[in-house]
C-alpha cells in the first residue's frame, strides 16, 4: 500500500498521547481507535501535588481514577485515627471503579505520595455518552464489567482460601469442645 | 516574578519581548474599555442587557433540541446532526409561517377597527353595571370607572401600535442571533460545561461534576416539559376555537400557549382576550359558553392539570404561588412582558438547583446518619 495511505489509516498512537495511555489499561484494551478517541474526550485529566487528598472515606463516590504518572496511597482510617495502608498504586493502576456504575460512599481514602497525574472517568460522563453513542459506551461497560468480575472472582477465591485456612486453624479446638 | 524564579531555564529574550507585548496590549485594551464606558459596572450592565435575552433563548432552544441532536448523533457527527435538526426545524417554522401569515395579516388589518369596538362594548357593559351599582351604593358616584378603563385601553392600543415596529426589529435580530448561539451551544455545550467544571479544585471536582450533570438533566427535563406543555395547550385552544365562528383563532391559541408558560396567572391572562372577543362578537350564547368551557375545563383542568403536568413536569419543581407573584413582578420590573414570562422559570431553575444539591447531600449522608442513630446515647 502507498505509504501515504497507511499513514492516514493506520495512524500509530503516539506514546505520549492520552489515547495510548488508555489503550494500555486492562479496562479499555479492547476498544477500537474510534472509541478511544471518544473516550479521550470524556475523561478528565487532573494534576495533583504531593500529599493531596483525592478522596476521603465516605465521600460521595461517582467514578474511577487511573494513574498516568506518580504514586497514590489507598488507606483506611481506624477508630483511633491511625491510617492503615491498604495499597500503594503506581502508573497504569486504577482505583474507585466500583462506584462508576453504582453511586456509593467511598470505602477507603486515597492520597497522592508525589506529584501525580490522574485521569478521572465519572458516571455522569458515561451516562451522557450512553445517550449519544450507545455502542461505544457499551464496549466501555463491557471492559469495566470484565475487570470487576475478574477482581470479584479473585476475591471470592481468596475468601474461600482464607475460610479453609481458618477452618484448619480452629478445627482442633472444635474437636476438643 | 515568582514564575520566572520557578522556571527551570529562565526566560529567553523573545519570550520576555512577547510577555512585554502581551502585557502592554492588555493594559491598552483595559484602558480603552475603561475610558469608553463611563464606569465598568455601566459597561457590564449594557453588555448583560443586550446579551441576556438572546443567550437565554438560545439556552432554552438548545435544551429543547439537544435530545433530538443526540439521537441523530448515533448515525453521523455532532455537527452533521445539528444541521439535520436545523433543517427539520426550519421546515417546521416555514410551514407554520405559511399557515399563519394570512391570519396574521387579517389580524393586523382588523385590529385597528376591531379594538375600539371591543373596548366600546366592554365600556358600555361596564357603564350599565355602574348604573346598577350607583342605584345601590350612591356614594361611589364620583368614581368614573368606565372613563378610566377607556383611557387604559387607548393607552394600551397606542403602546401596541408604537412598539410593534420596534419589537419586529428586535425579533428580526433575534432570529439571526439565536440560531447562531444555539448552534454553538449544541455543538460545544459539553465542552463549555467541562471547562467550567474543570475550574473546580481537585478535592471537590468529583462532586461538582456529578452535581452539574444532575442539575443540567433536571433543568433540561423542566424546560422541555414546560415548552411541550405550552405547545400542546396552544394547539388544543387553536383547534377548539377553530370549531366556533370566533375570529383570530390561531392568534388566540398562540397567546394562550405563550402565557401558559407562567404558572397560576398565565392561563387567566391567556383566556381574557379570547373570552372578551367571544363575548363581544358572538354574544352570551352557546358558542360563548363552549369557548369558556374550552379555556377553563378542557385546556386547563383536563389537559394541563390532569394529563400534561403530571406526565411532563415533576411536582417537585412546583413553586409556591407567592413566589410566582414575586417572580412575575420582579421580572416585569426588569424586562417588561418578556421578564414576566421568564421570571418564573428562572426562579424554578434556582429552586431545582438547590433541591438537587440537597438531595445529593442527603443521599450520601444516609450511611452516616444511620450509624449515628445506631450508636448508644
Amino acid at each position: 500500500m502507498d505509504p501515504l495511505w497507511t499513514n492516514i489509516f493506520h495512524k500509530k498512537l503516539d506514546e505520549e498521547s492520552l489515547a495510548y495511555f488508555l489503550k494500555h489499561l486492562p479496562i479499555f484494551s479492547e476498544l477500537s481507535p474510534r472509541s478511544l478517541a471518544t473516550l479521550e474526550n470524556i475523561v478528565h485529566v487532573r494534576n495533583y501535588k504531593t500529599n493531596e487528598t483525592v478522596f476521603e472515606e465516605n465521600d460521595p463516590g461517582s467514578g474511577m481514577y487511573m494513574i498516568r504518572s506518580g504514586m497514590v496511597k489507598i488507606y483506611a482510617r481506624e477508630q483511633n485515627g491511625v491510617e492503615e495502608e491498604l495499597a500503594r498504586l503506581g502508573p497504569g493502576d486504577f482505583f474507585g471503579e466500583t462506584t462508576l456504575t453504582a453511586p456509593a460512599p467511598r470505602t477507603a481514602s486515597a492520597r497522592t505520595l508525589e506529584n501525580t497525574e490522574l485521569v478521572g472517568l465519572f458516571r455522569a460522563d458515561i451516562l451522557e455518552l450512553a445517550e449519544r453513542k450507545p455502542a461505544i459506551s457499551s464496549s466501555i461497560f463491557l471492559g469495566l464489567t470484565r475487570v470487576v468480575s475478574e477482581r470479584l472472582q479473585a476475591a471470592s477465591l481468596e475468601i474461600r482460601r482464607l475460610q479453609n485456612q481458618l477452618g484448619e486453624d480452629i478445627s482442633p479446638e472444635n474437636v476438643e469442645t | 516574578m515568582s514564575s520566572v524564579g520557578q522556571s527551570p531555564r529562565g526566560w529567553t529574550r523573545s519570550q520576555v519581548a512577547l510577555a512585554f507585548l502581551v502585557l502592554s496590549a492588555a493594559i491598552a485594551c483595559g484602558l480603552a474599555v475603561y475610558s469608553s464606558a463611563s464606569s465598568l459596572t455601566g459597561l457590564s450592565r449594557a453588555a448583560f442587557s443586550v446579551l441576556f435575552l438572546p443567550l437565554l433563548l438560545s439556552l432554552v432552544l438548545s435544551f429543547l433540541l439537544d435530545p433530538l441532536v443526540s439521537q441523530m448523533e448515533r448515525f453521523c457527527t455532532r455537527t452533521g446532526s445539528i444541521f439535520i435538526v436545523y433543517i427539520l426545524t426550519l421546515g417546521l417554522f416555514l410551514l407554520a409561517a405559511l399557515w399563519l401569515t394570512p391570519h396574521w395579516q387579517e389580524f393586523w388589518s382588523n385590529m385597528r377597527t376591531d379594538f375600539p369596538r371591543y373596548t366600546a362594548q366592554v365600556i358600555a357593559t361596564l357603564k350599565s353595571l355602574m348604573t346598577g351599582l350607583h342605584e345601590r351604593f350612591p356614594m361611589i358616584e364620583g368614581y368614573a370607572f368606565p372613563a378610566k378603563v377607556r383611557i387604559w385601553a387607548e393607552q394600551l392600543m397606542a403602546a401596541i401600535l408604537a412598539q410593534t415596529p420596534q419589537s419586529a426589529m428586535k425579533v428580526g435580530g433575534l432570529m439571526v442571533i439565536v440560531p447562531l448561539f444555539t448552534f454553538f451551544f449544541l455543538r460545544d455545550g459539553r465542552k463549555i460545561m467541562r471547562s467550567c467544571v474543570a475550574l473546580a479544585p481537585n478535592r471537590h471536582f468529583e462532586m461538582v461534576r456529578d452535581l452539574s450533570y444532575l442539575i443540567s438533566r433536571q433543568l433540561a427535563h423542566f424546560i422541555r416539559g414546560r415548552i411541550i406543555e405550552a405547545i400542546i395547550v396552544g394547539l388544543i385552544i387553536t383547534a377548539g376555537l377553530s370549531l366556533t365562528d370566533i375570529r383570530y383563532a390561531p392568534m388566540l391559541g398562540i397567546f394562550a400557549g405563550v402565557t401558559n408558560l407562567i404558572p397560576y396567572i398565565g392561563p387567566i391572562i391567556g383566556m381574557v382576550p379570547g373570552i372578551l372577543i367571544a363575548f363581544v362578537d358572538l354574544g352570551a350564547g352557546g358558542q360563548f359558553w363552549w369557548i369558556v368551557i374550552l379555556y377553563i375545563l378542557i385546556a386547563q383542568v383536563l389537559i394541563d392539570n390532569f394529563i400534561l403536568i403530571p406526565v411532563l413536569i415533576s411536582r417537585v419543581s412546583n413553586l409556591h404561588p407567592l413566589l410566582v407573584f414575586f417572580a412575575i413582578i420582579v421580572g416585569g420590573k426588569f424586562y417588561g412582558i418578556i421578564g414576566m414570562i421568564i421570571g418564573v422559570p428562572i426562579v424554578s431553575i434556582i429552586k431545582i438547583t438547590l433541591l438537587e444539591i440537597r438531595a445529593y447531600r442527603r443521599t450520601f449522608r444516609l450511611p452516616e446518619t444511620a450509624l449515628d442513630s445506631d450508636r448508644p446515647h
